[in-house]
């Protein structure tokens, strides 16, 4: 049995006395792409957000790697993690945003190469060919020099991660990544992280509402739902023939919608 | 109401020209204390452990809830008795620098926080240091709103420095107030101290008004 590159255990997560995780166990395997769905307020976005550490966690623990990620070993007891500590364990991870949050003063270049350079070390002429690369790879070589405000939604969010993989995480962290795009720009963004799915490289999580999307790249789809899962499977079980009774509500939906 | 003319270009003006230049050198040197000292404030204050943030709450607090002459009064006659002797136009610089790092430390906060959230996740995501993160993405994004507020406060500085007259600093003030009182004529003087500080605020406003444009143009695209 493969190790888990991401395990959940037991994590608690509340804002006041509203909980939005409650006691997540939680695990996806090395190389693995999970898709998570459910309805807003499922907690389902919640899972990247802790994962990426934008935003702690009550209880529990998360390990990276079976690095507990939010704690760490001081004479063979878990502590709070040092910064130092978590900045190690969240240099493996990267995330994509839904509204790409690209930096606007940069240009798609400048944006792929500040992190690799001021974080990871790198010299400026190998952080550029290694993004240039990257960027060629997201149909945008010829945009490199363009400003974040020059680009359409499509191509911003492509830049994105372009960026994101340029800091070589292990795993990918996509949030609603087509939600704030153009209909007619959807595509070209799923595309690219169908071929990160299928390069096998990396560990996916997937939060989307692209039912097809996630059936089709996703090695497993798990179902939320006020705060916990409430059932997951492979895709085609899960969307095939659907055991949970919220699940089967929220199918019938989701697809009567579109 | 007499003018003499003679007595404005002979005695008052060769006097005031030095004064000016100690007005200006004042305002400068504490508003470049006060740009400084602010960020470092609001760096304190919003900094992750309360044994930082609070006290430089506190600091930030008091600062700004007692009068700037107050603080000059404080600094001139309080410093030399804990063994600090320096002269009053340092003292008064020192005073005025920190009552407005005070202020503009709420500026820089303000500009930080208007910059979106999705930013500062960014920066998390992209595992960027707290100083890459200020460096070159925060501080950036926020100099447009930013610069117009400090530039009022550097205006607000340099109509301040009038302070350090009660402390015997010979600015442009207390050298008018002088002459008033040698030659018991006060219309020249003060007169002429009034037109310098409106002709060098308003100078300020456009030099203020073009760094405001320059930034805007060279940041935002």
């Amino acid at each position: 049995m493969t190790q888990p590159m991401i395990r959940f255990d037991k994590v608690l997560k509340a804002y006041g006395s509203l909980q939005v995780l409650k006691d997540l166990d939680f695990s996806v395997d090395k190389g693995e792409v999970v898709s998570i769905i459910g309805p807003s307020g499922s907690g389902k976005t919640t899972v990247l957000r802790v994962l990426m550490t934008l935003e702690g966690i009550q209880d529990g623990t998360i390990y990276v790697n079976e690095d507990p990620l939010n704690r760490m070993l001081v004479d063979g007891q878990l502590m709070d993690a040092s910064r130092a500590h978590i900045r190690r364990i969240r240099s493996k991870i990267g995330m994509v945003f839904q509204s790409f949050n690209l930096f606007p003063h940069m240009t798609a270049l400048q944006n792929c190469i500040e992190s690799p350079i001021y974080t990871q070390g790198k010299s400026k002429s190998e952080a550029t060919d290694e993004a240039m690369r990257l960027l060629n790879m997201v149909g945008l070589a010829d945009k490199a020099n363009h400003y974040p405000s020059q680009l359409s939604g499509g191509q911003q969010q492509r830049v994105a991660i372009a960026r994101t993989l340029a800091m070589h995480p292990e795993v990918l962290l996509f949030d609603e990544p087509t939600s704030a795009l153009d209909p007619e720009m959807v595509g070209e963004v799923l595309e690219v992280i169908r071929d990160l799915a299928e390069s096998g490289n990396y560990t996916m999580l997937l939060v989307t509402h692209q039912m097809g999307f996630a059936r089709e790249v996703s090695d497993r789809v798990c179902f939320f739902d006020g705060g916990r899962m409430v059932e997951q499977g492979k895709p085609d079980d899960l969307f095939g023939n659907p055991q949970n009774a919220r699940l089967k509500q929220f199918l019938s939906k989701v697809l009567e919608a579109g | 109401m007499d003018w003499d003319w003679t007595f404005t270009f002979d005695v008052v003006l060769p006097k005031m020209w030095a004064a000016a230049g100690v007005t200006v050198w004042a305002t400068v040197a504490s508003f470049a204390l006060a740009l400084v000292g602010g960020l470092i404030l609001m760096l304190l204050k919003t900094h992750r452990s309360a044994w930082v943030s609070r006290p430089a709450t506190e600091l930030i607090e008091v600062i700004r809830a007692t009068p700037l002459l107050v603080q000059i009064f404080f600094l001139f006659f309080l410093l030399p008795e804990i063994g600090i002797t320096l002269p009053p136009l340092t003292t008064g610089i020192l005073a005025i620098g920190l009552y407005n790092s005070a202020l503009c430390a709420e500026v820089y906060r303000a500009g930080f926080q208007a910059v979106p959230r999705g930013q500062w996740e960014a920066c998390i995501a992209l595992n960027m240091s707290t100083y890459r993160t200020y460096r070159d993405v925060i501080i950036p994004q926020s100099l447009p709103p930013i610069i117009p507020a400090l530039g009022n406060y550097l205006v607000a500085i340099f109509k301040e420095t009038p302070l350090l007259s009660f402390v015997a600093v010979a600015e442009i003030m207390q050298v008018s107030k002088l002459i008033g009182a040698e030659y018991y004529r006060f219309t020249e003087a003060i007169t002429i101290a009034g037109l310098f500080f409106l002709i060098m605020s308003l100078i300020a406003a456009l030099l203020i008004r073009i760094v405001e444009n320059y930034v805007k143009r060279s940041i935002l695209h």
